[in-house]
């Protein structure tokens, strides 16, 4: 790594600058506008949420909220976890944790940060990692290593199981600096009753393992409010989710970022459930005006994303679906599969309930709702099985109306492109025009941005499209 | 050793074609973690499936994506090939992200290409941890895939049978352990080559034959009294899964070093313990081959691995380490950096270095790592022995 670019503590560079960000729609709109001329290397990424209205400017504030907590856990006398995104935070809140998730923080540097992660991805490449490991934690987790970063206390990771490649950048983490390592694993079916104990033995496995570290008991009072929060969340999502099946769409690409990011950082706080609330309130009144949720006042296409989207420089491929005139349908991170949802009645075992009664059943319905986040759910086993991949993007693509259906990954992620090919030729059979693209999500020296915006437009006008 | 040279080096053996002939079935694992007792206890011909002989890679680009290690391509690639027809059956192992993918790679090339799905094949679903609840998954597993060879193949696997099966295999596994014993001693009489090539025909031959012809090639070595080890550095290789006998030749072809020890997949790590003969075999058997696991994929067991390499090198007095990592294989890869960290770190030289499976195209840029590798061992062998004695207060 440059040393220039190890002068600077990443953790409070990266969270002053969104702190300062999420004050730029504070003021006067001439403020906001004069204030936007100042910071050009970030003016990108902070216009696009300023321009997605209240639920952007919000999305900003609980990004700085995020970091403020990883800065100020020390003062605090909390302790930070190492996790990953699709390990609800959930029971680390109840438990006074402050989580620090790696692909969250890669995402978030690779929005606003004009030259990327790259430095950083390219660390953990010197003191080890293979350069073809995935690059969603190896940006965060470069500047980890280099020391740049809050002190994490221990770390824990889901993907044993589902994705070898995310678990063993975790392991890595743990056996480099020496620290704490939990992982809950997860067997190739969903939804059966043996799996179903299995996710419930290993949760509670787990939560032996928070309490030896922190030295204290789960606060089951805690929890419940907690899980009475998410289950307000998920209600807010369930909304939102179906006012994304309508034709047009008055959700806007952005706000999908927004629905799982925020859940990822978030989950059971009261300014997730505020976010959400707001683009319920933004989009029912879209609904009631008639206008679609994209800025171009016309849908005409929709896409759904099978897998995630793509996060390099400023809001590049959310602006592309936006100029384009393209709905985002969602990706495998947006929903949340929870049982009342209208998308999981033909997937059957996909969906888990939230049950406060006791301290069991909370425990269970934690376990079983963590069992069903992205990629924990979907492709844990082989794609063509029940509930896995073909069949859950199957009845998504078709609830949602998808015209098209887009994969993008980084080159990391062996699970997925072990398999993405006999994918898409599946759902090219099912009438789904496929496209795979081949760039990096988190890494542009892959695929530049603008290679991949031509391969896309050339996808949509070969297909006739667009 | 001929039979066993034999058996390493070609995908279907002589072995194979006699078993076939007397009307027996052969059926295909992938990985270290399916227990070969069971099928011994069935009569039926375990084999591990390998990627040798590989000539392309058309068939197997068709189905995996361009970010997968060679090794499962180069499976899915013979299978795509036919080379795989004397398979009754085939058991997929999660293993690691490509491995689980062969499942739906082959299966989906068995759309295209009739006739290399074996009618039997299933999916062998192993947990990545080893405390109670993932032991109990294991054994549940284990019991599904007996039930199932049951049905499929009309046999019947009893407890009985699996004890004399684990009893049969640990006369095997005792005679690898004599044999690396042999290979612990200051003169080394027989090649890393050899004993390799030895081991991975373990996992092909059938094995009353193998533990017949293994004791008949170890009481052969116990007379050896060749050193092969004089003048030569000893060296180990770990890394990624490997059956290429032509990688440990090119590493004792330099005729610099001498291999005295491997932990890789199909080395005696796997062969080396012995599975408890009391008991529940079942049980056993999910220690055995879940409980002792060395393989990164059991994440956050690294200390432990740590721990065993560190007491191989010192069983084999092995002066360097070899690590090898095939491209895209990210759980060797990475904990390979760590065991050169802190191998390194006590004084153990280590080289690193990353390769793709199948035909050795790199060979020339492998072997010029390698001899400089060597020739480094050298020189700290060189400046040890010219560094004045230290006095102990």
């Amino acid at each position: 790594m440059r040393p220039e670019i190890k002068e600077y503590n990443y953790d409070w560079l990266m969270g002053h600058a969104v702190a300062a960000a999420a004050k730029v729609p504070a003021g006067m709109q001439k403020e906001t506008e004069l204030t936007l001329r100042y910071i050009p290397n970030f003016r990108g990424v902070a216009e696009s949420f300023i321009n997605a209205g209240p639920p952007g400017i919000q999305f900003m504030g609980l990004l700085a909220k995020y970091y403020e907590n990883i800065l100020a856990a020390r003062d605090q006398g909390k302790m930070i976890v190492g996790t990953t995104f699709c390990n609800t935070p959930a029971i680390l809140y109840a438990m006074d944790i402050v989580p620090a998730t790696f692909e969250v923080l890669t995402a978030i540097g690779c929005l606003i940060w004009k030259r990327g992660m790259f430095d950083y991805m390219d660390y953990c490449c010197e003191v080890g990692m293979p350069e073809t490991s995935c690059s969603s934690q190896r940006g965060f987790l470069g500047a980890y290593l280099a020391g740049l970063c809050e002190k994490i206390d221990f770390v824990i990771c889901d993907t044993p199981g589902v994705c070898d490649t995310n678990a063993n950048a975790f392991a890595f983490a743990s056996a480099y600096l020496d620290k704490p390592f939990f992982q809950l694993n997860y067997p190739s079916s969903i939804g059966d009753d043996r799996s179903q104990t299995y996710h419930i033995d290993d949760y509670k496995a787990m939560i032996r393992f928070i309490e030896k570290q922190c030295g204290k008991k789960l606060d089951y009072d805690r929890l419940a409010e907690i899980l009475k929060e998410i289950d307000k969340q998920d209600a807010l999502t369930a909304d939102m989710e179906d006012m994304l099946m309508l034709v047009p769409t008055p959700i806007p690409p952005i706000f999908n970022v927004i629905i799982y990011a925020s859940r990822f950082c978030f989950a059971g706080h009261k300014i997730y459930t505020e976010i959400l609330e707001t683009m319920v309130e933004t989009s029912k009144q879209r609904v009631a005006a008639g206008v679609p949720g994209s800025a171009s006042g016309e849908e005409k296409l929709r896409a759904f994303m099978c897998y995630i989207d793509h996060y390099t420089v400023d809001m590049n491929f959310y602006d592309y679906l936006e100029e384009r005139g393209v709905a985002h349908t969602g990706s495998i991170l947006t929903r949340n599969f929870r049982d009342d949802n209208k998308y999981v009645q033909d997937l059957e075992g996909s969906s888990y309930g939230i049950d406060t009664s006791t301290p069991d059943a909370m425990l269970d319905s934690i376990a079983q709702m963590n069992a069903r986040y992205p990629m924990v759910r979907s492709i844990r086993g082989p794609y063509d099985k029940h509930g896995m991949w073909l069949e859950e993007s199957l009845a998504l693509a078709k609830m949602y109306n998808a015209d098209c259906i887009l994969y993008n990954g980084t080159p990391g992620c062996r699970n997925t492109w072990g398999m993405i090919k006999p994918f898409a030729r599946d759902m090219e059979k099912y009438g789904y025009p496929t496209h795979i693209m081949n760039d990096d999500a988190f890494d542009d020296r892959v695929e530049s941005w603008d290679a991949t915006k031509e391969r896309l437009d050339e996808f949509f006008h070969v297909r006739g499209l667009l | 050793m001929k039979i066993f040279n034999d058996a390493a080096t070609q995908v279907q053996c002589e072995s194979i074609t006699q078993w076939k002939k007397e009307g027996k079935p052969v059926v295909g694992y992938t990985c270290s973690y399916a227990p070969a007792e069971i099928f011994y206890a069935a009569d039926i011909l375990p084999v591990r499936l390998r990627g040798i002989e590989t000539e392309g890679m058309e068939v197997a680009d068709t189905y995996f994506g361009p970010f997968i290690c060679s090794f499962p391509k180069c499976i899915l690639q013979l299978a795509g090939k036919g080379k795989f027809s004397f398979l009754d059956g085939a058991i997929i192992t999660p293993g690691c992200d490509g491995m689980r993918r062969l499942d739906e790679c082959w299966r989906k090339a068995g759309e295209d290409f009739d006739g290399i799905v074996p009618d039997y094949f299933y999916y062998f679903d192993v947990p990545h941890k080893s405390e109670n609840h993932g032991m109990a998954w294991y054994i549940e597993e284990v019991k599904e895939l007996i039930k199932s060879l049951e049905n499929h193949f009309n046999v019947s696997i009893t407890n009985e049978k699996l004890k004399t099966a684990i009893k049969v295999f640990n006369k095997g596994r005792r005679i690898l352990k004599e044999i690396e014993d042999l290979r612990g001693k200051d003169d080394v009489v027989v090649s890393g080559t050899d004993v390799f090539a030895a081991t991975v025909a373990g996992t092909v031959i059938p094995r009353d034959e193998y533990t017949k012809e293994l004791k008949k090639w170890a009481t052969a070595l116990k007379k050896r009294k060749t050193s092969l080890s004089k003048e030569k550095k000893r060296v180990m290789l770990v890394g990624s899964v490997s059956d290429e006998i032509d990688l440990f030749q090119l590493i004792e072809n330099t005729d610099k070093a001498i291999i005295v020890g491997e932990n890789l997949c199909f080395g005696i790590r796997y062969q080396g313990n012995e599975i408890s003969e009391d008991g529940d075999p079942l049980e056993s058997l999910a220690a055995h081959y879940l409980g002792a696991s060395v393989c990164p994929r059991m994440f956050g067991k690294y200390k432990e691995r740590l721990k065993i390499l560190k007491d191989r090198i010192d069983h084999t007095k092995a002066e360097g380490v070899i690590m090898q990592n095939i491209r895209f294989c990210d759980l060797h890869g990475a904990e390979n950096a760590l065991f050169e960290r802190d191998l390194e770190a006590i004084g153990i030289p280590c080289l690193r270095v990353e390769r793709e499976y199948g035909p050795h195209i790199d060979a020339g840029r492998m072997k010029l790592r390698i001899n400089a590798f060597l020739e480094r061992i050298d020189a700290k062998s060189d400046q040890k022995s010219t560094e004045p004695l230290s006095v102990s207060a």
